[in-house]
């Protein structure tokens, strides 16, 4: 009896183990706000994220929108993106919990933490409303400014890691090259700039950092998305 | 499952960060080029604190357009260059460890080729690894999808092939 209640026992924790693998996890709820796990992108068709990776690789930084509610998914695969579902890119369920993970999200960039090696560097944020020109992005930590591009600003901070915000509008930057600035600086209003081409209204995050290993060492863009949850909760909690 | 035992195996073995080591006698023995006109001031004052090799692409040593942001262990270098901005970037600091027998990055490491060019958010980019730090050069694009520059990998090949040391020191 004892062995076939300890069967019985085994198969259970095996149907279990094989439904978490096929089924996708419920959204995480924190105070109303819900996010989709690190690694989870939606649709699925919109690639093979880094799942199980939960580690925080940049703890304690500063959510990179200065205010207001923020939602973390796909532009591309989003409603009305290049390969989403036909739509406003204003529509509402873009603008709506929970969030969903896009680094490693399909792209022919070279990307060596992503499967197959190629993928999205960082993470793409829409600001509380689908309005150009609103909402600041800040700095998430104590830096210097190190390179404004055409539609890059990057931030280089105290913990060596560099930070790039893509497509702030030209005409707000409130950085100069070689200023240092602190957390919750603010750097320019989130825009659809992309030079003279322009782009859907977002801002580009990611965060790149070096990887010692042995005797050699790689930059590589890291996973942002576990970071920004993080800073995000804190945010909510009126603690940026 | 196996995807996940590597991750974990990865974040186990992550540690905190530090400065990498630069083999200056390898740098001296086969990077040091003694420039014919002498480099402008701007570029000698900015980079005087340095301390890994500092590379252009010699075309652009003597650009007015110039930019530098640069401290002990980085470099940033930028030029305005008819609708596009060129960066050229060194780096010598790390900011996680992990493992040598970590088995994803093994593979990475392994992969990894002399020069990576890569493209995104219609940026051109080339990385590569010298003598212990790591470098990357950005060509970024006013008209990003019409711009040659920033469609076709031959014009940062050219700046990547043309790299010149101008400074830097232990």
């Amino acid at each position: 009896m004892r062995v076939v209640t300890s069967l019985l026992f085994l198969l259970i924790l095996l149907f279990a183990s094989c439904d978490k693998k096929t089924k996708p996890k419920a959204p995480i709820d924190y105070k109303g706000f819900t996010y989709t796990p690190a690694g989870e992108l939606s649709p699925k068709k919109s690639g093979t994220g880094r799942k199980g990776d939960n580690y925080v690789y940049a703890p304690n930084i500063r959510f990179p929108i200065e205010s207001g509610n923020a939602y973390i998914n796909s532009q591309v695969y989003g409603v009305g993106g290049y390969l989403g579902e036909k739509g406003s890119l204003c529509d509402k369920r873009n603008y709506a919990y929970p969030w969903h993970d896009n680094y490693c999200e399909k792209r022919g960039w070279s990307m060596p933490l992503c499967s197959g090696g190629k993928g999205h560097q960082g993470v793409d944020i829409r600001t509380a409303t689908c309005e150009k020109k609103r909402y600041y992005a800040v700095a998430v930590e104590d830096g210097i400014i190190t390179y404004i591009g055409q539609y890059t600003i990057k931030l280089r901070g105290l913990s060596g890691r560099t930070y790039r915000y893509l497509h702030l509008d030209s005409h707000s930057i409130q950085v100069k090259r070689g200023q240092k600035i602190k957390r919750g600086t603010r750097i320019g209003l989130v825009s659809n700039n992309m030079g003279k081409t322009a782009t859907s209204i977002h801002l580009h995050f990611d965060m790149k950092q070096t990887i010692k290993i042995g005797n050699r060492s790689k930059s590589v863009f890291v996973p942002p998305y576990t970071s920004l949850v993080e800073a995000y909760k804190r945010l909510l909690r009126g603690e940026p | 499952m196996r995807l996940f035992s590597l991750i974990l195996f990865t974040l186990l073995s992550l540690n905190a960060g530090g400065i990498l080591p630069i083999d200056w006698s390898k740098v001296n023995s086969t990077q040091q080029q003694k420039a014919s006109i002498p480099y402008p001031k701007k570029l000698i004052e900015g980079i005087k604190e340095v301390r890994l090799p500092v590379y252009l692409s010699s075309s652009y040593v003597y650009d007015k357009s110039i930019m530098i942001v640069a401290d002990k262990g980085f470099y940033s270098i930028s030029f305005v260059v008819n609708g596009a901005t060129l960066l050229f970037e060194g780096d010598r600091t790390y900011q996680e460890a992990v493992s040598p027998k970590n088995p994803e990055f093994q593979k990475i490491v392994q992969k990894t080729r002399a020069v990576e060019i890569s493209q995104s958010e219609g940026i051109m980019m080339a990385e590569f690894n010298r003598h212990g730090a790591n470098y990357a050069i950005s060509v970024e694009c006013e008209k990003p999808k019409t711009d040659k520059r920033c469609t076709n990998e031959e014009f940062i090949r050219t700046l990547y092939a043309k790299l010149t040391m101008v400074g830097g020191h232990p």
